[in-house]
């Protein structure tokens, strides 16, 4: 196939900008989706007969807007990816990429990794307690201003002077507890509203 | 007039759900008889249906549908020159084209006796 050089230089910014579309996509999948479109451009004109510009302009209308490609081809491949239940570390990935591309992934990403950090913070505290049985846990103490402060402390450091410990033992089973389940709320949450992305920007 | 307007839009919208819900059905059963690359999945599509809306559209679902298990890809040379994407259905792929093959059977005989009163009303 012998194009003209400006009908060359068409195919090519297009194939580019779609490139350039897919940043964050694993390297292989955007370079193998690439090569597919180049391959039905190729077709598209050799069938065509005529392999002026404007013919190559018509080949490349009719495939669709590249920025629109790259965004159908990036919202198909996380939606497929939201299915089944995910490890946190599996759901932050999926999150990193959506970030990548959507402010409302930026903002789920944020609130996910505060709920599993809340979660690792209970579960850690639990599991320190049978360690540190005096100084990790639940503490209430009153500042210097006289506000209330609640800490969940480790154990490393001895709590403030006047703080008192609110679930002695029972930290361990509720702390457990809580941990599991505010992990598994987080993901639930972070996946639902991926997959609410997805439906919007698929279907709409 | 004016609302006359909006639901012939509400009406357009409505069709390209339903035209995009089909899509899927549509390239499994396409594939259904064999090995096909990209463009001529594309020539059924549009030879059988109106449900190609951009020649795109089809490029992200069937790499969707790979994500998923349903179809394998391979690079084939072709007599042209380029490597075509060749697709063909999996084994979870011929099972999901029957499921939905018989969902859609169902739903639109349903559907058929639900509009049965409407065929000779408005004209």
């Amino acid at each position: 196939m012998i194009l003209s050089n400006e009908a060359q230089k068409s195919v090519e910014e297009y194939l580019s900008t779609l490139r350039a579309r897919l940043r964050g996509v694993k390297e292989q999948d955007a370079q193998d989706f690439v090569e597919e479109l180049r391959s039905h451009i190729q077709d598209k004109i050799s069938t065509a007969g005529e392999m002026t510009p404007s013919a190559v302009e018509r080949v490349l209308t009719a495939l669709g807007n590249p920025e629109e490609l790259a965004s159908e081809f990036k919202t198909n491949t996380l939606l497929t990816k939201t299915e089944g239940i995910k490890s946190p570390a599996r759901v932050l990935s999926i999150l990193l990429h959506w970030a990548s591309f959507s402010v409302t992934g930026l903002f789920t990403l944020a609130g996910a990794i505060a709920g599993y950090f809340v979660g690792g913070v209970l579960f850690v505290c639990a599991l320190l307690k049978p360690f540190h049985p005096h100084t990790a846990g639940l503490w209430a103490f009153r500042d210097e201003t006289g506000d209330l402060n609640l800490s969940f402390r480790l154990g490393a450091a001895s709590p403030p002077a006047a703080a008192h410990e609110l679930l002695g033992w029972w930290i361990v089973p509720i702390g457990l507890l809580a941990a599991l389940v505010l992990v598994l709320a987080t993901s639930q949450l972070a996946l639902w509203s991926a997959r609410k992305f997805k439906r919007s920007n698929v279907l709409a | 007039m004016d609302s006359g307007e909006r639901q012939q839009w509400s009406g357009g919208k409505w069709e390209v759900q339903l035209r995009k819900g089909c899509l899927e059905l549509a390239i499994l059963a396409v594939l259904w008889g064999g090995r096909l690359y990209g463009l001529e999945i594309l020539k059924r599509l549009e030879d059988g249906s109106n449900l190609i809306i951009s020649e795109g559209t089809v490029y992200p679902l069937l790499s969707r549908l790979k994500a998923l298990g349903l179809v394998n890809s391979e690079w084939l040379e072709s007599e042209g020159g380029h490597p075509r994407k060749y697709y063909v259905l999996t084994k979870s792929g011929k099972q999901r084209a029957l499921e939905l093959a018989s969902i859609w059977t169902r739903f639109s005989s349903s559907m058929s006796k639900l509009l049965g009163p409407l065929s000779g009303g408005n004209k």
